[in-house]
């Protein structure tokens, strides 16, 4: 009961979120909804019993990214802050004629039936073992994995990070007078 | 409640909204807030059918390498924004048309 309330609430806070990004006006509005979407995928690992990625997603994502990306808008935006936002979706002129819709039309019904089809049919044949992997920490089964069987990619990772430190650093400085 | 299609139509919804940023949107920070969007979708996929059909623990593992590539994309991708807003005095896409300044 509990777990469904979680996911109910989670789902809705992300898909909300989500749908939100898109229909804003503003680039910092944006910016917060995007928080709230990511808030509610951490949720949604909760649910699914990955208690490390969610931490790690509120971790990385929230406390880091997100950060990095108000620091972006704020350092980019200044003036011509609403001329920006001014050229985005809803300011877009509709495109075509009615034949355009009505093929477009036909082709998103196909698209999307066919879409439903295979989701339902995934979920019908998954449907039956719902019940596996308990709920219980996976920090220790993580970790084991991470040095030994993916120890590889986990080192290349650290090389990615340095990189992008280092390369992050070099584009950003301040540009040189002459 | 609570299965795989769920699940799946949740990382859908998010992939499709990432999606419309990404085409719609004319501000460089927007078109990388649509690719998070996208990529917390393919990491939920991953969880999603971890639980419900793998089950097991590498569908755990290949989240975490996405959250770390995607702290790198922000990192350099956002530099790459400030770099070129110092330079042009402006973020809208349709202006960055020279690979050199």
């Amino acid at each position: 009961m509990f777990l469904q309330v979680v996911f109910i609430l989670s789902a809705l806070l992300t898909v909300v979120s989500a749908v939100m990004v898109v229909f804003t006006r503003h680039i910092m509005y944006a910016a917060v909804y995007l928080l709230g979407s990511l808030i509610g995928v951490a949720g949604l690992y909760l649910t699914l019993g990955a208690d490390t990625l969610a931490a790690t997603q509120l971790l990385v994502y929230v406390g880091g990214i997100l950060i990095i990306m108000i620091f972006a808008i704020m350092l980019t935006g200044g003036q011509d802050f609403m001329k920006n936002s001014r050229k985005s979706f809803l300011q877009v002129p509709f495109m075509g004629n009615v034949k355009t819709y009505v093929f477009g039309g036909l082709a998103a019904l196909v698209m999307g039936s066919i879409g439903t089809k295979l989701i339902m049919n995934v979920a019908d044949r998954f449907s039956e073992h719902s019940e596996m992997l308990s709920y219980q920490s996976t920090i220790e089964v993580i970790g084991e994995a991470l040095v030994t069987d993916h120890v590889l990619v986990f080192e290349i990772s650290s090389v990615l990070l340095l990189g992008a430190l280092i390369g992050a650093a070099t584009i950003a400085r301040p540009i040189k007078k002459q | 409640m609570m299965n795989l299609a769920a699940y799946l139509f949740i990382s859908l919804v998010l992939f499709l909204c990432g999606i419309i940023v990404i085409i719609a949107r004319k501000n460089i920070v927007a078109i990388l807030i649509g690719m998070e969007l996208i990529l917390n979708a393919a990491a939920l996929n991953f969880v999603a059918y971890s639980r419900y059909v793998t089950h097991h623990i590498d569908g755990h593992i290949f989240p975490l390498f996405i959250i770390v590539v995607a702290a790198a994309e922000a990192a350099v991708g956002l530099a790459i924004v400030i770099r070129f807003f110092q330079i042009k005095e402006t973020i809208h896409i349709d202006d960055a048309t020279q690979l050199q300044s």
